[in-house]
């Protein structure tokens, strides 16, 4: 619907030609084109997250009080918590509409490697709302007075974290696909449980100058077996509504 | 056993020695260690809930190894009666997850001076109950029952992939922000006459299981199975 005639010819003619040479990454790259288009035409679904993050860190302080102290020290939670928040918000997405309008079905139907199909979508939910969040972070860093120094381990820990989440929320969309929105964030919600603690002790650490390198190996690492085994668990998910 | 009437016919063989000895190792272990082992120095009677408490911990998270089993079978070779099974341990597993956390806060009370502590064991508790609350939610949100199984058979993969990282990153947390005060471990080595009933009663408490998912199961295949011939012949006549 929000494509115009003849983006709609461009897009799906790749995808319609059974073209035994056309190679994974096109097919990636076709997804994501589709996919980043569909995204950028509908401004909501990379602002809301963007505004919903903002927003529960303007909480923060209006609730415990401006100290700065406190707010420092209560900073690397405050923005974790916002961030994990705010990319559950968009999991709903991750699937809803192309399982609706049926391009699901044409993705499945096609006969290329579905786990691309998977990886495509969680990183695209990665790029609407993962980097929105990565960049208001900094924002969110400032008003909360979170130390200069802690900028960088707050970044790369948001980085691995974020994208861990986005794995997640992908499985979580695919196994409720059709419920509420509220169901696939319970799902969600225990299993991010390791990302937050090491997300926030990245942070926690950097502030008091100790060494923080083993939580961002760990999540890297976390990261690097939940690519393949929650992308190929999403596959088998997305399945169950095509038996 | 993987057709339902076989398992039926064979499980109404099975259940009845289950029940017998799960009351057996029960009733011994929990008369010896409620009435018989000695008093311990330190915290007096208190400590006797540990009967009650280390069993259905123990059983909270084995049973997740088993439903987390079970969900790779179902998921692998689409094995009917293991997605039955992983559905009929959950709420047992959820159960003795919950005891062992109600248990831990009566203990906590007198022994510690608070209901709840931030120990790095309580809180992987309270995480694994939050995931057994997730696989059920989950279940019971998918009408079609085989999709069900599937849906939580994944998510219980999930978990059982997740679980030692969780109970990992918890301890580093705990180290991080307070320094753990009171632990289980650290109290002196139990002496036999404590130690014996305690095993008596963890395999009571396995036995117990063994038989309330028997339970769980033949309702389940009952359930499932209701308009084939099989079950019929067994209600009928």
């Amino acid at each position: 619907m929000l494509l115009q005639g003849t983006d709609l010819q461009i897009l799906t003619q790749p995808l319609l030609r059974f073209d035994m040479k056309s190679s994974v990454l096109d097919w990636l790259g076709i997804i994501l084109k589709r996919d980043l288009i569909i995204a950028f035409r509908r401004s909501s679904t990379y602002i809301t997250p963007l505004v919903f993050f903002l927003i529960v860190i303007t909480f923060f302080p209006l609730a415990l009080g401006p100290q700065e102290s406190l707010l420092s020290s209560l900073a690397p939670g405050v923005i974790w918590i916002a961030a994990l928040l705010a990319s559950l918000l968009a999991v709903e997405s991750i699937f809803s509409e192309d399982f609706r309008d049926g391009s699901l079905d044409d993705f499945f139907i096609s006969l290329e490697p579905s786990f691309i199909l998977v990886f495509a979508k969680v990183m695209i939910h990665w790029l609407i709302t993962g980097l929105p969040i990565l960049i208001a972070s900094s924002l969110a860093a400032i008003i909360l007075y979170l130390p200069l120094e802690s900028f960088v381990p707050m970044i790369l820990s948001l980085l691995l974290g974020t994208s861990f989440m986005s794995l997640l929320g992908a499985l979580g969309a695919a196994l409720s696909l059709g419920k509420s929105a509220i169901l696939s964030a319970i799902i969600v919600l225990p299993f991010s449980i390791p990302t937050l603690l090491m997300g926030t002790s990245v942070v926690t650490f950097s502030l008091n100058n100790q060494d923080y390198s083993g939580f961002l190996m760990m999540m890297g690492a976390m990261l690097a077996i939940g690519i393949p085994l929650l992308c190929l668990l999403t596959v088998e998910a997305l399945l169950l509504n095509y038996d | 056993m993987g057709s339902p009437p076989l398992f039926y016919r064979w499980s109404s063989k099975i259940m009845p020695w289950l029940g017998i000895l799960a009351i057996i190792f029960l009733s011994i272990g929990l008369f010896w260690g409620l009435l018989i082992a000695p008093t311990d120095y330190k915290q007096g009677d208190v400590y006797r809930i540990l009967y009650v408490h280390v069993p259905s911990a123990i059983l909270g998270q084995s049973i997740f190894m088993f439903m987390a089993a079970c969900g790779l079978i179902n998921v692998v070779w689409r094995a009917k009666i293991s997605g039955m099974m992983l559905k009929s341990a959950a709420p047992i597993g959820m159960s003795f997850t919950l005891i062992a956390l109600v248990t831990g806060s009566v203990w906590g009370k007198p022994t510690w001076g608070t209901w709840w502590v931030w120990d790095a064991r309580l809180t992987s508790t309270l995480i694994l109950f939050f995931i057994y609350a997730a696989l059920i939610g989950l279940y019971s949100s998918i009408d079609d029952k085989t999709k069900a199984d599937r849906a939580v058979s994944i998510l219980s993969i999930v978990g059982l992939a997740i679980i030692p990282v969780i109970k990992k990153s918890v301890d580093w947390w705990q180290t991080l922000h307070q320094p753990s005060t009171f632990t289980l471990t650290s109290s002196p080595s139990m002496s036999p006459d404590m130690y014996q009933p305690l095993l008596l009663c963890v395999i009571g408490f396995y036995l117990i299981f063994a038989f309330t998912l028997t339970l769980n199961l033949r309702n389940e295949v009952i359930d499932r199975e209701r308009s084939k011939n099989w079950v019929k012949q067994i209600f009928v006549n």
